[in-house]
């Protein structure tokens, strides 16, 4: 055998190994809002944070604002639609939260997650452990929010993605 | 220049492990590794690990190559490949089983502290294996903690490829600590590898290799990080502490991309100090180790 075949042989055949990454939109935002209010009309408001509001919510949530402009929707008939985003390991993960008119939580649905691992971040049964949630739970991963094994990091940053939505709702949607 | 002439004319030899694949290249995929380091998860550093690992029943595959060129004098390529298969056993719990190959262009590397036959020529390196058990996750807990063994059997010497019948085992404590909502990552590594059958490589037959690395890497937009590096190894005959055969340490930049499916990372280290036994005291080593090092990882995952 030629010195040089195991040299091209073996990464070869990890090359022929890879695969196409998989579709990763699974609603869009019109999608999210009747998964999460059937039925309802939604009035889209223009909400940009003050600064002092900003550190407000940084202060109740201890959790880093990103972006002062805010997607905010109100729903006909009592609660709210947020589009949120926060950090994936390797891009952005979308989400939307619907609150109760009372600010507790009604839904949260995934909208494009595009991680390599942690995807069990869609199942109903791990989103549903927001559903009731207001600003004052603790909302702590391996606290009152289950942790996924392999995807640490997005539920992390969407268990704080959500305790900042509350925290904003308190501030600036109250 | 024949090998008994090579083996006398260096006092020690030690096994570094730096591997290549100059075909990856060709298929458009770059890899890279080093002897130690049959490398778990996704990797930000050339050489640097992180403490994460592979969530239970997930698998990767790796490529990495790596060039090490520039000797005291002639023309030294030394192309180092491991091709790698990983598993995650448990969420905690990964394995790893790697190829290793080599190719050697030597020219003219025949100065009185980095004598080398010229050669043109591939060989096998050798077979590893690796587990890596993580304590604590940088993600949820104030630091992450791994820890790792490799074990592995080298067929021939990583320097220039003369025939051996090596074995090793190299212990490694991986820190890690993540900042800014995981955007800037601090690695932290230091371990040990211990190694028989060194001859006729090196002088002795068995040798300790003190290893060491740290790592700061920030994530400046969507699917990129890019970072510095720097990595040490000190090496000692007989597993004497009082018998040191050289030290160097390397730095450089590192560049990652990763993306769903796949990930690559591109490093290069410059040797910044080395000292070395019978090797002039001008703050750099020759006679095992390189001027400068280039890895390129690519890792898919399953």
């Amino acid at each position: 055998m030629k010195d040089w075949i195991p040299f091209v042989a073996a990464p070869a055949v990890i090359a022929g190994c890879a695969v196409p990454g998989f579709a990763n939109t699974y609603l869009t935002v019109e999608q999210a809002q009747q998964a999460i209010f059937p039925g309802a009309s939604f009035d889209k408001l223009n909400i940009t944070l003050t600064p002092d509001q900003q550190k407000n919510i940084e202060s109740r949530a201890g959790v880093r604002v990103p972006s002062r402009a805010l997607k905010v929707w109100k729903v006909r008939g009592g609660g709210w639609f947020i589009v949120d985003e926060v950090l994936g390991k390797h891009e952005y993960i979308t989400y939307a939260l619907g609150l109760n008119a009372s600010g507790s939580v009604r839904q949260i649905e995934i909208l494009d997650y595009r991680e390599t691992y942690g995807y069990e971040v869609r199942e109903a049964s791990w989103r549903q452990q927001f559903v009731g949630k207001t600003s004052q739970a603790p909302l702590k991963l391996d606290g009152d929010v289950r942790n996924i094994s392999g995807a640490t990091l997005s539920s992390r940053h969407i268990t704080e993605g959500v305790k900042r939505l509350l925290a904003t709702y308190e501030v600036a949607l109250r | 220049m024949d090998t008994s002439r090579i083996r006398a004319s260096l006092l020690y030899r030690r096994s570094n492990p730096i591997l290549l694949i100059p075909q990856l290249g060709l298929l458009g995929l770059s890899a890279g590794w080093s002897s130690t380091t049959a490398f778990a998860d996704e990797h930000l550093f050339g050489w640097v690990l992180g403490a994460e690992t592979l969530p239970s029943k997930h698998a990767e595959a790796y490529e990495f190559l790596t060039l090490r060129t520039g000797k005291a004098e002639g023309t030294y390529l030394g192309w180092d490949s491991e091709t790698e298969v990983e598993y995650g056993f448990t969420d905690q719990f990964q394995a790893s089983l790697s190829l290793e190959n080599h190719y050697f262009y030597n020219k003219g590397v025949v100065g009185p502290r980095d004598a080398l036959s010229n050669t043109n020529s591939f060989r096998f390196g050798g077979v590893v294996l690796a587990g890596k058990y993580r304590l604590l996750s940088p993600f949820k807990d104030p630091v992450g903690l791994a820890l790792r063994l490799e074990a592995g059997y080298l067929a021939h010497d990583e320097v220039d490829g003369l025939k051996q019948t090596e074995g090793y085992v190299a212990p490694q404590l991986i820190l890690q600590k993540n900042y800014f909502d995981d955007t800037l990552i601090f690695d932290v590594n230091g371990g040990a590898e211990f190694a028989w059958g060194k001859r006729p490589a090196e002088q002795y037959p068995r040798e300790l290799a003190l290893t060491g690395g740290a790592g700061v890497s920030y994530r400046f937009t969507s699917n990129w990080y890019i970072g510095v590096e720097s990595h040490i190894r000190s090496e000692y005959p007989l597993f004497e502490f009082g018998n040191h055969e050289h030290t160097v340490i390397f730095a450089g930049p590192s560049l990652h991309y990763g993306s769903e499916r796949w990930w690559v990372t591109l490093s290069y280290g410059y040797q910044i100090h080395g000292t070395g036994i019978d090797e002039p005291a001008d703050g750099k080593t020759f006679a095992e180790e390189v001027r400068n090092e280039i890895r390129l990882k690519v890792g898919l995952n399953f």
